[in-house]
């Protein structure tokens, strides 16, 4: 299941994902991440409470960003739970955005 | 690919490897040299975290990974194993069966699993090095990440290291499967020193399919693992996706080779080379000008196969570049040492057996037409059939048979708790345990026996300070042997322990009101009250022996599976249960004899021969026959199944052997051999005397087959049960 | 959903008021003269007596056992389950087979009876308690009594009548 809740910081709009993105989540969230993008011209997700992420999840992630460029926009990626951290970098995709990551010491 | 029947075939193994994992750690205790145990239980944890891995189920990975670096430690002699190591492995196990049975039962991975899991991790980690592989995350401080993915250690790295090239199947997310468990895999392999993740340009908007699986791979993976490990990663991935192997210290041509097979620019794949460390932008720049000076008049580039191995749908590499190439541990020498054994599913066993016995009446049937026909050619025709059907049914039958040893050595653990429990050390000696019996027996025959080991360690065998003070040895012997015996399974399970107590066992039964006070009964008989319903001698009922679970619940069970069971026991030196089981269930070659035009069915395998009456009758009034010599008791199936109507002037006799005991049967007409299904006459009929089942011949018509051990009985005691005894007495 | 609710309230209130019966079906079959029935839903099939295999030392009311397609079936003589003369064998002699459900599965068995009639549609109003005299059978056996075209017929409980477990422990 995935949440998206809408807040500004600093004036911008940000969207915080909530929950998973995974294959299950992943049809529906390319179509509201989609419209998101269409509404300003830069889209900024909040990743903190993103708690699940697979391959689909990251593909999609990885397409909002081609997309992002394609229509001319901005997305920006911010706040990155350990779960996303832990895929990043698995995957090493963390260079194919170019956002910065804060690494947090050692919760466990 | 079928997935799902491939996690249940998981599953089984995981099982299997997970009972021998067991098996070795309790005989590591016992064995003089503990190599063989350790290497064992190492192996079978291997394989199931390996299996585990293509199937990404993470939390059997995660957990037995640590598991085996410990064992790995083991058996390098870098810890030893001692019993508190024992204890804690067999948690390890225990664990391990759980998350499988998670697996099966689709359960989601439990909070508690996890924190379980957890704790018996961190009891591992003083048999660790240092402690448990932990990934060390940076120091706190706010990085950026640099564009390209980071090459971790020296700049050739990569050169060391197997190449993989995977491009996932586009269908690979919705078949349930997530690439990142395989990376996370290969982790566990040895050490991913660059990886670079590929998406390609995906398509715009509404084109783009979020469940399609655009993701390619570019790993430098620093491993000891063989091509073949490798290769098994992807296993289930194969179909539809491309998955290319690069060795440790290819030539350079290798990775062009590599460059020209892959879908992507040769430019692009080249920087990531370089980046991977595999080669120098300088060694590519000089591979790619000769390469072009190779370039046929045609455009075909001919490239060198050596080197490069490419896996893809059902492609099987060349044998020879496979030897040249592969510098790990030979393959060969580990498959020479495997069984050659097939799975097959018990439901398939069953329905082949079942149709084995249709044909085996089916048969019969043919050639009873035939043999009535006349027909000399079509009765020869249908016996080389029968012959034939006879040697598959003995085909099917055996595939059924299974080795007693499995369900021997399942006492194994149960023995050691328990004696833990009790506080009694008990030593379990195994015999026959290679001895075979049709598999439905073993499973019927698994409650029975568990019952019956577990009176002998609470009841049988003394507590230490008795056993002391009776000059006994302090460990308690209990002994499970197995043996055929003309045409039956014999099953022992003896104990030194204190014996049965006549006198109590009679006080019981006076109490329990199944026996009347002033009754006669002679030392055997009392002995065989344990078998009656609702009795019990335990003074106090122990958790293990059961309330309420009696040896007539034993009996019962042993009964339908058409076997006996006795109790010999002398005071102060033990027990022993004899159990005498068919061979099979299924299908039974017999000799059909009739009485009054009825047809009854005697096993082959206790008939020794057949005679008229006449000549060898000593005694009518006492039925006794004497056969050359020997004086055998007779029953008369007319008198004992009270038949009406006068038997023949000619009688017949069946001179029959069970155990160690001879009788005859005397019918009115014999009508030799014949093999048929056995079909069992049901819970109606439970109690019924002298009879086995029954069957449906080549005529259609039904014939009753007599229970051998009941007809002896009747023969030689005339007393049908003991409870009949006791009925009589009173 | 909300539709589905109301329709099913509906449906209650009606059957309520108008107190519906419902009808079940049962085999009729004679024994000694008297009209017997079965409740259908345990019976397989009816099929003509034709030869029987004994089985020595049984108590009078099993027959003993027959072929069915491959399946050995027992037998029981109901008159003599009832405690009256053995069913003589005619020519319209025939054997219910039934499916009991047991605890562990269900097993087949045959009921031998003089000749089966017809399949009567009785509705439970129309069954009547067994009568307290009269009839010799055991009160258990008997589910009720209804009257069908001036006809008295006595409506069976299979689950008594052929309880595996006692007549095993007749047996032994």
């Amino acid at each position: 299941m995935l949440q998206l809740d809408r807040s500004t910081h600093e004036g911008e709009p940000v969207l915080g994902l909530q929950g998973a993105l995974t294959i299950y989540e992943a049809a529906e969230a390319r179509d509201r991440l989609s419209a998101a993008l269409d509404q300003a011209p830069c889209l900024r997700l909040n990743l903190a409470g993103l708690e699940e992420l697979d391959t689909a999840g990251v593909q999609l992630l990885v397409w909002l960003k081609q997309e992002a460029r394609r229509r001319g926009r901005t997305l920006a990626l911010a706040a990155h739970s350990p779960a996303v951290l832990e895929v990043f970098d698995l995957l090493q995709v963390a260079g194919l955005f170019g956002d910065p990551i804060l690494i947090a010491p050692s919760a466990s | 690919m079928d997935l799902d029947r491939a996690k249940q075939t998981y599953i089984i193994e995981a099982r299997e490897l997970l009972d021998s994992m067991e098996e070795a750690l309790l005989a590591v205790e016992q064995e003089a040299d503990p190599q063989e145990p350790v290497n064992a239980m190492f192996r079978a944890v291997h394989t199931v975290k390996g299996s585990a891995g293509l199937f990404g189920l993470d939390a059997i990975v995660r957990f037995a990974h640590t598991v085996e670096s410990v064992l790995d430690r083991v058996r390098g002699h870098k810890t030893s194993l001692t019993g508190e190591l024992v204890g804690l492995m067999l948690e390890c196990h225990d664990h391990l069966a759980q998350l499988v049975a998670d697996i099966q039962q689709e359960a989601p991975e439990s909070a508690e699993a996890a924190q379980e899991g957890d704790r018996i991790l961190a009891r591992l980690a003083p048999f660790l090095a240092g402690g448990l592989a932990r990934t060390e995350v940076q120091a706190p401080e706010a990085l950026v990440v640099p564009a390209r993915p980071a090459l971790r250690g020296r700049p050739d790295a990569g050169r060391d290291c197997w190449h993989l090239s995977i491009r996932f199947s586009p269908d690979v997310l919705r078949n349930g499967m997530d690439p990142l468990s395989f990376v996370r895999y290969l982790a566990t392999l040895g050490e991913i020193v660059h990886l670079t993740p590929l998406f390609g340009t995906l398509p715009e908007r509404d084109s783009y399919d979020p469940e399609e699986c655009r993701l390619g791979l570019e790993i430098e993976l620093d491993t000891q693992a063989s091509r073949s490990t490798l290769e098994d990663v992807f296993e289930f991935v194969r179909d539809g996706s491309e998955i290319h192997l690069v060795p440790p210290n290819a030539k350079v041509e290798d990775y062009l080779q590599l460059i020209k097979a892959l879908p992507e620019e040769p430019a692009y794949l080249g920087e990531i080379l370089v980046a991977g460390g595999c080669l120098t932008a300088r060694e590519l720049e000089q591979a790619l000008r000769r390469q072009k000076a190779e370039t046929y008049a045609d455009g075909a580039v001919q490239g060198r196969m050596l080197g490069a191995i490419v896996i893809q749908d059902n492609a099987v590499p060349p044998p020879v570049v496979a030897a040249a190439l592969d510098k790990q541990k030979k393959v060969q020498e580990r498959q020479a040492q495997e069984l050659r054994v097939v799975k097959v599913s018990a439901e398939k066993l069953d329905r082949l057996v079942d149709l084995v016995g249709e044909l085996v009446i089916a048969g019969a049937s043919a050639q009873a037409r035939a043999g009535a026909a006349r027909e000399a050619g079509m009765l020869e025709a249908t016996v080389t059939v029968n012959k034939l059907v006879e040697e598959i049914r003995d085909n099917a039958l055996s595939l059924r048979m299974v080795q007693i040893g499995d369900t021997f050595n399942r006492f194994r653990r149960i023995v050691r708790d328990v004696s833990l429990e009790l506080g009694k050390t008990i030593e379990l000696q195994i015999h026959g345990a290679e001895t075979e019996l049709d598999k439905s027996i073993v499973e019927k025959l698994s409650d029975p026996l568990m019952h019956i080991v577990r009176n002998a360690i609470d009841h049988g065998i003394e507590p230490l300070e008795l056993r002391r003070a009776r000059g006994k040895p302090e460990a308690g012997t209990l002994a499970l042997q197995a043996a055929h015996d003309s045409g039956s399974i014999l099953i022992e399970v003896s104990d030194d322990g204190g014996g049965l107590d006549k006198e109590r066992i009679l006080a019981k039964a006076l109490e329990r009101g199944l026996v009347k006070p002033g009754a006669a009964l002679g030392d055997q008989e009392i002995i065989n009250l344990i078998f009656e319903p609702g009795f019990s001698t335990a003074d106090k009922v122990s958790d293990l022996s059961g309330r309420g679970v009696g040896m007539d619940v034993v009996r019962r069970n042993i009964d339908e599976l058409r076997g006996t069971i006795e109790v010999e026991t002398e005071p102060g030196l033990g027990t022993t249960l004899r159990l005498r089981l068919p061979l099979t269930l299924a299908i039974i070659d017999g000799f059909r004899v009739s009485v009054a035009g009825a047809s009854y069915v005697v096993p082959l395998d206790v008939v020794i021969e057949c005679l008229d009456l006449a000549p060898f009758l000593e005694s009518e009034r006492n039925h006794l026959v004497n056969l050359r010599g020997e004086v055998l008791p007779f029953l008369r199936l007319r008198e004992v199944f009270r038949i009406p109507g006068e038997p023949p002037a000619r009688e017949r006799v069946v001179v029959i052997q069970h155990g160690d005991q001879r009788c005859g049967i005397v019918v009115d007409c014999l009508h030799g051999e014949f093999q048929t299904v056995i079909k069992p006459l049901g819970r109606l009929f439970r109690g019924a005397r002298g009879l086995g089942g029954s069957t449906i011949l080549g005529t259609g018509e039904v014939a009753l087959i007599l229970d051998v051990a009941q007809m002896m009985q009747l023969a030689s005691g005339g007393r049908p049960s003991s409870r009949a005894a006791l009925a009589q007495s009173t | 959903m909300a539709e589905l609710i109301k329709f099913s309230k509906r449906q209650t209130q009606a059957l309520a008021a108008a107190k519906v019966e419902r009808r079940e079906q049962y085999l009729a079959f004679t024994l000694g003269g008297e009209t017997f029935a079965m409740d259908i839903r345990s019976i397989r099939e009816v099929i003509q007596f034709g030869g029987i295999t004994e089985v020595p030392l049984m108590p009078p009311f099993i027959r003993g056992v027959i072929n069915l397609r491959g399946s050995v079936v027992p037998v029981i003589d109901l008159s003599v389950r009832f405690g009256r003369q053995a069913t003589a064998v005619a020519h319209r002699t025939c054997i219910v087979i039934l499916e009991l459900t047991l605890g562990d599965g269900s097993a087949e068995l045959g009921v031998m009876v003089d000749n089966v009639s017809e399949v009567l549609s009785i509705g439970e109003g129309e069954i009547e308690p067994a009568p307290a005299f009269g009839s010799a059978i055991r009160s258990e056996f008997i589910a009720g009594v209804a009257t069908v075209s001036d006809r008295f017929v006595i409506l069976l409980d299979v689950d008594h009548v052929l309880s595996v477990d006692e007549m095993s422990a007749l047996i032994g």
